[in-house]
């Protein structure tokens, strides 16, 4: 995740450390692109939420979001989605090694047939990015669409970009 | 080294020790399976997916899900012979839990009509004991399930019937079930499952159920995360990021 402008270079890390541990880098550092997200351009008009919805929907119903905004102040918002962190979390914690590094685009991905639907990882993110959906009964999370990310390519005010 | 297997005529690459299923479904074969599951050995239970071996050590009609590929095997995965087969396994299948919704889809799919009478206690347990339920809970570590009973008295729980000490409730049980037979109660106080009540454990800042008091202590002797990694509901952690972020970027 990276918070500066367009133009600045992409810090190493912007985020703080969590609980005494390491800060998390992001798992894009080691792809061509990542997935930039600038809160400062955020307008708050859940468009990538819609997109996403959209993206992920299946048999005619929408999904639910992997992307969400959250106010924070005074016309201030901030997108959260998942970080696909380096020493990530889920990966840690799935028993059957479910949530796997796609080689192409280094997003953690979730395999629908390896995943055996226990919910750990849901309680172990600490940034609340991986969800369990009740009706299949399995994880689910940013897949950055196979490489082509749909909140991206809509953001209307490009406070999220591939690149 | 890769091998080559020949899947309908079609030539597919595969890794030695893969099975047979895992590969064809790779390649895009639709092969029917209730009871394989990637994250598990499979056992053959279900006997749906059956495939004819042309070339290979074990010729003729097979399961798929417990074959390993070998070089210059050959398999054909749909033919009169094999959609009959695969038919009558299921017919046996709807005599076990004749009700069962997913098993009657799957008949009305194929056009199966039983041609048999199910025994008067048939489908209590609404299961087709394939076990993957037993399997992935082994495989999780916790070994709170097992086959119970032997002949027709057998059904799939909590050994001996009694609530186990190794069940956390995590319900992965009830995630993997190819017929949808396992039954949990959830309210906002507890979870119920194998007759067995969970706490949970709850958001420090919301009160929201996150994990179960017991699955929590499983994840937090096993995983190696600092313990409150599992303190904070889904939703409440992401607006705490939110406000980490925007304290960063603002």
């Amino acid at each position: 995740m990276c918070a500066s402008p367009a133009s600045s270079p992409r810090p190493a890390s912007v985020l703080p450390a969590w609980s005494g541990e390491k800060p998390l880098t992001g798992g894009a550092e080691a792809s061509e692109r990542a997935l930039v997200v600038m809160p400062r351009r955020c307008i708050g008009c859940r468009t990538c939420e819609l997109a996403c919805s959209f993206a992920h929907g299946s048999a005619g119903k929408m999904a639910r979001p992997r992307i969400r905004i959250h106010p924070a102040g005074e016309k201030r918002f901030v997108q959260i989605t998942c970080l696909q962190c380096v020493n990530a979390a889920c990966a840690k914690v799935c028993p059957v090694q479910a949530i796997v590094r796609d080689e192409r685009t280094r997003a953690l991905r979730v395999s629908l047939d390896r995943c055996v639907g226990c919910g750990l990882c849901q309680a172990a993110c600490p940034f609340g990015h991986m969800h369990f959906d009740r009706e299949t009964r399995r994880a689910e999370k940013c897949d950055l669409c196979g490489g082509n990310p749909a909140c991206a390519a809509f953001c209307p005010a490009k406070a999220l970009e591939y690149r | 080294m890769a091998i080559r297997i020949f899947i309908d005529e079609q030539e597919v690459k595969a890794e030695p020790g893969e099975s047979v299923l895992a590969v064809a479904r790779r390649a895009g074969f639709d092969i029917p399976a209730l009871c394989y599951h990637e994250a598990v050995d499979s056992i053959g239970a279900c006997r749906l997916c059956l495939v004819e071996v042309l070339a290979g050590s074990r010729p003729g009609i097979s399961t798929s899900c417990n074959m390993k590929v070998e070089d210059g095997l050959r398999i054909a995965t749909d033919s009169p012979q094999i959609r009959r087969d695969r038919a009558s396994n299921l017919e046996l299948l709807l005599l076990r839990a004749p009700a069962n919704p997913v098993l009657r889809d799957l008949a009305a799919r194929w056009g199966v009509r039983p041609r048999l009478q199910p025994p008067p206690d048939a489908g209590i347990a609404n299961c087709i004991l394939c076990e993957l339920c037993v399997r992935v809970c082994a495989a999780l570590g916790h070994n709170a399930l097992a086959a119970v009973g032997r002949g027709e008295k057998k059904r799939v729980g909590p050994a001996f019937g009694k609530p186990s000490e190794g069940c956390v409730g995590c319900g992965a049980c009830l995630s993997v079930c190819p017929t949808r037979c396992i039954v949990m109660k959830e309210t906002s106080a507890a979870r119920t499952i194998w007759g067995q009540s969970f706490d949970f454990h709850r958001c420090r800042v919301c009160g929201q159920p996150v994990i179960t008091e017991r699955h929590r202590a499983f994840a937090i002797a096993r995983c190696g995360l600092p313990e409150d990694y599992y303190d904070v509901c889904e939703s409440c952690k992401q607006s705490q990021a939110s406000q980490r972020f925007a304290g960063v970027v603002w």
